[in-house]
C-alpha cells in the first residue's frame, strides 16, 4: 500500500502528467473565479480533449485538477463581490462580503484559500485512510436515513443563531416548495409548471442563487455610491492575518472538512448542502452569535473548507462501487472508462496507484493555487476600494452571463430577476435566504428518499433506530438553541472573546 | 444590367443546356447549403440520463466520432437532461430545440408505452421522431440478489412476499419488465420507483434496500459493480427478452419459454411483441419531426459509416460497449408499427403502466 502511495506521488510529478495538471489548474481557476460557469459544465467541457491523453493518471492530472481548483477560486468572487463564484461557494458571501465591506477583504481571502488548502488536504487524506473501510461506510445510509438528513439539513440551517426560528423554518419551507416545481421524478406528472417548458427541469439552483446573494449587493452598492469597502484604504489587512486566522480556528477548519467529506460520500449531496452545513456550524460556533453574518472570518473559514474537502469524498463512492457519488465524479468516471480503466473495486487493487494519485492530485493542485493565489491576493482585494460605479456593469455582466449558463435560455435571466428582487426584499424585511436555497437544493432528493423509503418499508422505516437517532439529533437541533438562549440570558452576555 | 449579362450567357451557353444548368443549380445549391451547414456549428446531443449511466456512454462515444463523417465537421457536445426516465429529453427534443438539425436526443426506447398509454406528459408522437439509428439493439435481464429467497421465476410465482425491484421511472426497464411478466404470466413484483438513476438502484440491492432490478444484457457485462458481482455470485439473472438465450448467461429462461411453460394468451403475446420492440430501438438517437430531410439524411448516413468504422468498433470494444447497430430507416418503419398496436393491446399496457 505504500508503495503505491509513493508510486502515485512521483506519477503526478512526472512530464507529461505534471504539465496537464498545471493547465487543468489554470482552466480550473478563472472557471472558478467567473460566476456562474461551474466546475461541472467546465469537466463535461473540457472531458473530450482528456479522450487523447494516454494514461489514466495524466487524464485525471487534468480534469481532477481542474475541478479541484474551481471549488478554491470560487470562494474569492463571493468574498470579493457577494457574487457566488460556484454555487458551492454561496455560503462564503454571507460573512466573507461583509469583511470585504469592512476593508478585511484581504484577510478574507487569506482565510478562504487557506482553509481551502486545508479541507481538500483533509478531503484528500479522508479519501486515502477509508480506502480500507470504503463500501461499508458508502452502504451505512439508506433511503430513509437520507431523507432524515435532508430535513435535518434544512433544520439545521433553518435555526440558525441570529435569525428567527420560525422565519427560518419558514424560508426553508419555501425552498421546499419551490423545489416541487418540474417533473416529478416518481411518475413523471408536471407540477407547477404552468404550461412552461422551461419550468419542466425544475428551478436551476444556479440561477436561483446568483440571483438571490448577488443582486441585493449590487443594489446595495448602487444605493451606497461608495465602493464595496466603506472603510478607508490605510485599514487594509494583510492576506497572513486570514492565514492566521486559520490556524486560530485550525479545529472548527478541521471539523467544518469533515462535514465536507461528509456530505460528499452520501449519494446526491455534496460541495452545494454541505457549505451550509459547514456555516451553520461555524456561525453556532461563534461565542458572539451577533456577529455571525456581519463579518466574521468563523463564517469564511467553515465553508471555505467544506466546499473543497467533499471533493475527496465524492471519489470514495466512485472507487469503491464504480458508482458516481456526484454529477461531477459521474463525468469523471466517464473519462476513466475512456482511458481504460474500470472504475469499481478493481482501483483497490490492481490500481491503488491511481487511486493515490486522485488524492496527490486533490492535494498538489490546491498547493499550487494557494500559492499563485497568495500572489496576487493582495491585488484583487484592491478591487473592493474600486468606486461602485464602475464596478456595477462589469458585475451585472457576469452576474448575467453566470445566470445564463444554467440553460442557456432567456428564462434563466428571468429567474435571476425574480428571485434577486425576492433576496432584495427578504434581506430588507430579515428573512434569512440560506434556508429557502437549501430548501431549493435539498427539496427533490428528500422528495425522492421519502418515496423510495415510504415503498420500500411501509411505515416501518420510521421507527429504524439509525432514523430515530436521526430524528433525535434533527428535535435537539431546533431545540438546542431555545434552551442555551434561555439559559444564557439568565447569566450575562459574555464578552466578546471569539476573535 | 442584367439584360445584358443574360444575353452574354445566352450567346455563350447553347439554349438546350439551360435546362440542365438550372436543374445542376437547383440540386447542388442545397447540397453546398448542405455541406456547408454543418461547418463551424455546434451539434448537441441531448441525452436523457445522468452522465457515466449506458445510456450516455453510447453518444459519448458517437460524439466523438460525428466530426469525421459530418461534413463540415461541426463540434459535437453532450448535454445531460436527467429526468422521467429521459421524457424530459425527448420532449425537449421534439418540442423545444430549434428545428435546425443542431439537437439531437438520445433517449430511453421504451417511451412509445407513454404515448400508447395517453400520457399528457408525453408530448410526442413517437412515429414522427425522425430516427437517425441505435448503435445497439438491446435485450434485457432482471438480476435477483442470490441471498434472496427467489432462485427462479418460479420461486417468485410462488412466494408470499413478492421481491422488491427499483427503478427510476415507470417508462424505465426497472419498471415495465417485472410488469410484463406480472401481467403476461402473473409473477408479483413490489416495484419502487423514484431512484435517480439506475447506479442509484444497483447500490441499493448493494445495501439490501431492494433485491432486484430489470435493465440491459449489454449493461450487465459493461461495467461495474456487476463485473464484480458477477465475479462473487452477488446477483442471479432470473430470465431474459431475447428470442433465445443470451449464450453469456445461459442458465436464464426467456420470457418467451416462460410465456411457454405458464400458457400465456395469444392477447399476452401479442402485447409482449409491443413491449419488446423497445429492445429493437435500442438506445436511439432522434431528431424532432420538423428537421429538414437532407439534414436527417446526413446523420443517418454518418451514422450508418460510424458504426462500421474499425476505430469506432474498437474504442467501443475498450469501453466495453456491445454494438449491434440498427438503421434510422428501420427504426422508422417500426416506430410505425408500434404506435399502431390494437386497441385490446393497448388496454392492457395501459394496465401494464399503471396509469388507468
Amino acid at each position: 500500500m505504500l508503495d503505491a502511495f509513493i508510486s502515485g506521488f512521483w506519477q503526478v510529478l512526472a512530464w507529461p502528467a505534471f504539465g496537464y495538471l498545471l493547465i487543468g489548474i489554470v482552466i480550473g481557476f478563472w472557471v472558478g473565479l467567473l460566476p456562474g460557469i461551474g466546475g461541472l459544465a467546465t469537466l463535461a467541457l473540457m472531458l473530450p480533449f482528456s479522450y487523447t491523453i494516454k494514461t489514466p493518471i495524466e487524464a485525471f492530472c487534468f480534469l481532477l485538477g481542474m475541478l479541484a481548483v474551481t471549488g478554491t477560486t470560487g470562494d474569492l468572487t463571493s468574498i470579493l463581490f457577494g457574487i457566488p463564484g460556484e454555487s458551492s461557494s454561496a455560503a462564503l458571501i454571507l460573512d466573507g462580503y461583509p469583511m470585504s465591506k469592512k476593508g478585511e477583504a484581504g484577510r478574507a481571502l487569506g482565510a478562504a484559500i487557506m482553509s481551502s488548502l486545508l479541507g481538500a488536504t483533509i478531503g484528500a487524506l479522508s479519501l486515502a485512510v477509508s480506502i480500507p473501510i470504503m463500501r461499508p461506510l458508502v452502504l451505512l445510509f439508506g433511503s430513509p436515513e437520507l431523507f432524515i438528513i435532508t430535513i435535518m439539513g434544512i433544520t439545521f440551517i433553518g435555526t440558525l443563531a441570529g435569525t428567527s426560528l420560525i422565519k427560518g423554518l419558514l424560508a426553508g419551507g419555501v425552498g421546499l416548495m419551490l423545489a416541487a416545481i418540474g417533473v416529478d421524478p416518481q411518475t413523471g406528472s408536471l407540477r407547477y409548471t404552468f404550461g412552461s417548458l422551461y419550468l419542466w427541469d425544475g428551478l436551476d439552483v444556479t440561477p436561483v442563487v446568483v440571483g438571490m446573494f448577488a443582486i441585493p449587493e449590487i443594489i446595495d452598492l448602487a444605493v451606497r455610491g461608495t465602493s464595496i469597502s466603506q472603510a478607508p484604504k490605510e485599514k487594509l489587512k494583510g492576506v497572513m492575518e486570514g492565514v492566521k486566522d486559520t490556524f486560530r480556528h485550525f479545529w472548527l477548519v478541521v471539523r467544518c472538512s469533515l462535514i465536507g467529506v461528509y456530505f460528499g460520500v452520501l449519494p446526491v449531496l455534496g460541495a452545494n448542502v454541505a457549505q451550509w452545513i459547514a456555516y451553520g456550524h461555524a456561525a453556532r460556533s461563534l461565542k458572539d452569535k451577533s456577529r455571525a453574518g456581519k463579518g466574521a472570518v468563523e463564517g469564511v473559514l467553515g465553508p471555505g473548507a467544506a466546499n473543497n474537502s467533499t471533493r475527496g469524498g465524492d471519489l470514495i463512492p466512485t472507487i469503491a462501487f464504480g458508482i458516481p457519488g456526484s454529477a461531477s465524479m459521474a463525468l469523471l468516471l466517464g473519462a476513466l472508462l475512456i482511458v481504460g480503466l474500470q472504475p469499481g473495486p478493481e482501483m483497490l487493487k490492481s490500481r491503488l496507484d491511481v487511486t493515490f494519485a486522485m488524492v496527490w492530485i486533490l492535494i498538489i493542485s490546491n498547493i499550487i493555487v494557494a500559492g499563485i493565489s497568495f500572489l496576487i491576493l493582495n491585488h484583487l482585494a484592491a478591487l473592493t476600494f474600486i468606486r461602485g460605479s464602475l464596478l456595477i456593469p462589469f458585475l451585472l455582466v457576469l452576474v448575467f452571463i453566470g445566470s445564463f449558463t444554467a440553460n442557456n435560455s432567456i428564462y434563466d435571466l428571468m429567474v435571476t430577476l425574480i428571485f434577486g428582487t425576492l433576496g432584495y426584499c427578504m434581506l430588507l424585511y430579515g428573512w434569512p435566504r440560506p434556508p429557502l436555497v437549501l430548501g431549493l437544493i435539498l427539496g427533490k432528493i428528500g422528495e425522492n428518499y421519502l418515496w423510495i423509503s415510504t415503498a420500500a418499508y411501509g411505515a416501518r422505516w420510521l421507527l429504524f433506530p439509525s432514523v430515530l437517532i436521526l430524528i433525535v439529533l434533527t428535535v435537539s437541533i431546533v431545540a438546542y438553541p431555545t434552551i442555551k438562549e434561555r439559559r444564557g440570558r439568565a447569566k450575562y452576555d459574555r464578552p466578546e472573546d471569539a476573535v | 444590367m442584367p439584360k445584358r449579362l443574360s444575353n452574354r450567357a445566352m450567346r455563350l451557353v447553347s439554349p438546350a443546356l439551360i435546362p440542365v444548368l438550372f436543374f445542376i443549380i437547383a440540386t447542388a445549391a442545397p447540397l453546398f447549403a448542405q455541406n456547408d451547414f454543418y461547418k463551424g456549428k455546434t451539434i448537441t446531443i441531448i441525452v436523457g440520463t445522468k452522465a457515466g449511466d449506458a445510456y450516455d456512454l453510447y453518444p459519448r462515444l458517437m460524439a466523438e466520432y460525428l466530426p469525421k463523417y459530418l461534413p463540415g465537421s461541426p463540434n459535437v457536445i453532450i448535454q445531460n437532461m436527467p429526468g422521467a426516465a429521459s421524457m424530459i429529453a425527448a420532449n425537449n427534443a421534439y418540442n423545444v430545440a430549434k428545428p435546425d438539425g443542431l439537437t439531437i436526443g438520445a433517449i430511453y426506447p421504451a417511451l412509445y408505452f407513454d404515448q400508447l398509454s395517453k400520457k399528457p406528459e408525453a408530448r410526442f408522437d413517437w412515429s414522427k421522431f425522425q430516427f437517425i439509428g441505435s448503435p445497439v439493439v438491446s435485450n434485457h435481464l432482471l438480476y435477483m440478489r442470490a441471498d434472496a429467497p427467489y432462485k427462479s421465476v418460479e420461486d417468485i410465482k410462488k412466494a408470499a412476499t413478492p421481491p422488491k425491484c427499483g427503478s427510476n421511472g415507470t417508462s424505465s426497464t426497472g419498471y415495465w419488465l417485472p410488469k410484463l411478466l406480472e401481467e403476461v404470466i402473473g409473477t408479483k413484483f413490489d416495484i419502487v420507483v423514484g431512484y435517480q438513476s439506475g447506479g442509484d438502484v444497483d447500490l441499493a440491492v448493494e445495501r439490501g434496500e431492494m433485491q432486484c432490478r430489470a435493465f440491459t444484457i449489454t449493461a450487465w457485462f459493461a461495467r461495474e459493480p456487476f463485473i464484480t458481482w458477477r465475479k462473487t455470485g452477488f446477483a442471479n439473472v432470473l430470465f431474459q427478452t431475447g428470442s433465445k438465450r443470451d449464450p453469456r448467461i445461459k442458465d436464464a429462461p426467456t420470457i418467451y419459454e416462460l410465456m411457454d411453460k405458464y400458457k400465456a394468451t395469444p392477447t399476452s403475446r401479442q402485447l409482449t411483441t409491443v413491449v419488446l420492440a423497445s429492445g429493437d430501438f435500442g438506445r436511439p438517437l432522434v431528431f424532432g419531426p420538423k428537421v429538414p430531410q437532407d439534414r436527417v439524411k446526413l446523420l443517418r448516413d454518418a451514422f450508418d459509416k460510424i458504426v462500421k468504422d474499425p476505430a469506432y468498433l474498437a474504442d467501443a470494444e475498450k469501453r466495453k460497449l456491445d454494438i449491434d447497430p440498427i438503421e434510422g430507416l428501420k427504426l422508422q418503419k417500426l416506430s410505425k408499427e408500434v404506435v399502431a398496436a390494437t386497441p385490446e393491446v393497448v388496454e392492457r399496457m395501459k394496465k401494464l403502466l399503471g396509469s388507468d
